[in-house]
């Protein structure tokens, strides 16, 4: 018989989502999290609103935890780590690590749920200087400030002025390597741009960009109002450099629409960093010998090109940003469908027995 | 200094203040939210504009201009784009439903209100046409075509002009012929109304303020007429 428990690697978004979803369906799920805690990055990186609803991310992410928490289906190992793993499909032998000591669990399906980090602007051929002037931060840094209601320069402490958005920082760049768009950063700057108006309703708001990628309904949730509520001012044209300017910031680049060279003075820049697979999602591919693309996202589509929770390998299965750039409902969508699919793949084995 | 392009900044020398007032004013219309949302730079107004297809005019540009707020581009908009502009609206279709054309009416209005020198330029081979409307009722008539006036028109302007009585006989319609200085008859009852809607409107003090002389010889014509008839 095909064992029915449903392994889950990672504890954020994804992961508690499916692993609600198999317990749900009435299957038993074990949701195995590196971090001390569940939440994932939202919760490791403080996240204020979530993009597009401006639902607040931590109240959504204890929504989520309460129903893993409180359904008997779902064990949860906190400080764990997958070590290994043989077998196949219905009876996949896999080594989970605490601390010192390490367990074999048997289980019938793998939903890989490892997720993303952030692209680390240290490493980058523009010049940015985000280790070098404090005033120059992330995405994610902005976040938690936006989450404390404190929008402030981190080199004075003081309210900012202007703050300028650097879109596509480490994604869409060849020399980079991530040639690909990690499709959230649009969404989450202009939400960012949004938040700190309303947080500073006095501060002017810039955004760089190539292209805005703002599809479905983010368009007149986020661009629109940031826009014509919000006055953002989104300038075509991406800077190629951060230079000092007394105690502010000089950015330069090409204000392509309007046919000039620019030069803005600005007290906060916050580089939108992109998407690339987190540490776990290579490791675990590597331990589940699982095909990764290019650029060590866990590749997915499976045989027809269209199943998204479909891995290299039967009865193994990928959920959220483990499989690339991946906003909320992406990944939301995945995990339920990659539950579903996982319960099938033992159904499926039992089934044949039976007869 | 608000908003810097690395290219010197044209008119340096009209203080960055007075730039701000004569935005604020364009900005503080009440029409202005309804001529602005966002522009995201498609470029279907430019596509649309047949000015844009003749002059260096652009309005994407206005629209930008306007949305960034970038008061020192703004004033140069003020003295040298929008005057290319024909007020043909065909800029009209823009997918935020923008109006390109209706910024360009608001900026040319506090142009003339606050008697840019631009504004007065622009608008003086117009003052026959003001005459002619504020005082006649009439747009155009034929003794406009005089040799020095409306180059634009082309060099039958000067043949035209030299034989008007002429050209005036060789149009079918009997009424009016010989007439030279009306196009079409204005009744006094119509006359005494439009210019009671000059001075009810503020127009006349618009025009007083791109061209002196011409308000003083409106001003005596009209308030003889408008006299006449309070003593009737």
């Amino acid at each position: 018989m095909a064992n029915e428990t449903v392994l889950i690697i990672g504890g954020g978004p994804a992961g508690m989502e499916a692993a609600r979803s198999v317990a749900e369906l009435g299957y038993p799920a074990l949701l195995v999290e590196k971090r001390d805690r569940l939440g994932g990055r939202p919760d490791e990186e403080h996240y204020a609103k979530l993009t597009h609803h401006f639902r607040d991310a931590e109240e959504m992410i204890q929504e989520l935890l309460d129903a893993v928490t409180s359904n008997p289906n779902v064990t949860i190992m906190t400080s764990s780590e997958v070590v290994g793993c043989e077998g196949e499909a219905g009876n996949f032998r896999v080594k989970v690590r605490n601390g010192a000591s390490t367990e074999d669990v048997e289980v019938g399906a793998i939903i890989v749920a490892t997720g993303f980090q952030h692209f680390d602007p240290g490493r980058e051929t523009q010049m940015y200087n985000y280790y070098t002037f404090p005033d120059v931060i992330t995405l994610a840094d902005l976040e938690g400030m936006l989450k404390a209601h404190q929008v402030v320069r981190p080199s004075n402490g003081q309210t900012p002025e202007r703050v300028a958005f650097i879109q596509c920082v480490g994604s869409r760049d060849r020399q980079i390597g991530n040639e690909f768009c990690s499709k959230v950063c649009c969404g989450v700057a202009t939400k960012q741009a949004i938040e700190v108006k309303q947080q500073l309703p006095d501060a002017r708001v810039f955004i760089f960009y190539i292209d805005m990628r703002m599809y479905g309904y983010w368009e007149p949730d986020l661009y629109w109002p940031a826009q014509e509520e919000y006055k953002v001012n989104y300038v075509k044209g991406i800077v190629s450099e951060v230079l000092p300017k007394g105690d502010r910031l000089l950015i330069r680049g090409e204000d392509t629409t309007m046919g000039r060279p620019m030069e803005v003075t600005v007290d906060l820049v916050v580089l939108s960093v992109g998407m690339e697979p987190s540490e776990g999602t290579r490791k675990v591919a590597k331990i589940l010998d699982i095909k990764q693309n290019k650029y060590g996202y866990i590749e997915a589509g499976g045989p027809t090109g269209v199943d998204p929770v479909a891995t290299s390998r039967h009865g193994i299965f990928v959920a959220g940003a483990a499989a690339g750039p991946a906003d909320l409902d992406d990944t939301f969508s995945m995990a339920g469908l990659a539950a579903v699919r996982a319960i099938s793949a033992i159904r499926r084995l039992n089934l044949a027995k039976a007869v | 200094m608000d908003w810097v392009s690395t290219k010197a900044t044209k008119y340096a020398d009209v203080p960055y203040e007075e730039k701000l007032r004569l935005f604020l004013e364009v900005k503080n219309d009440p029409r202005y939210e309804d001529y602005l949302y966002g522009c995201y730079e498609c470029g279907i107004c430019v596509s649309a504009c047949p000015s844009a297809r003749f002059y260096d005019y652009s309005p994407r540009v206005i629209a930008q201009t306007m949305a960034r707020e970038d008061v020192d581009r703004f004033y140069e908009i003020m003295v040298e784009d929008i005057w290319n502009c024909a007020q043909c609206f065909s800029c009209v279709r823009c997918p935020r439903q923008n109006n390109p054309g209706g910024l360009v009416t608001l900026i040319r209005e506090v142009a003339v209100r606050n008697g840019l020198k631009e504004a007065r330029d622009v608008l003086q081979g117009y003052s026959r046409v003001i005459y002619k409307v504020m005082l006649k009722g009439n747009q155009v008539s034929p003794d406009m075509l005089q040799p020095d006036f409306f180059p634009d028109w082309g060099p039958w302007v000067r043949e035209f002009s030299a034989n008007m009585d002429v050209w005036r006989q060789a149009i079918p319609a009997d009424t009016m012929r010989g007439v030279t200085d009306a196009a079409w008859r204005t009744d006094e009852k119509t006359l005494r109304e439009l210019y009671t809607i000059w001075f009810e409107t503020n127009n006349i003090d618009i025009v007083r303020e791109v061209d002196e002389g011409l308000y003083e010889l409106l001003l005596d014509v009209m308030e003889e007429v408008l006299e006449e008839e309070e003593v009737a």
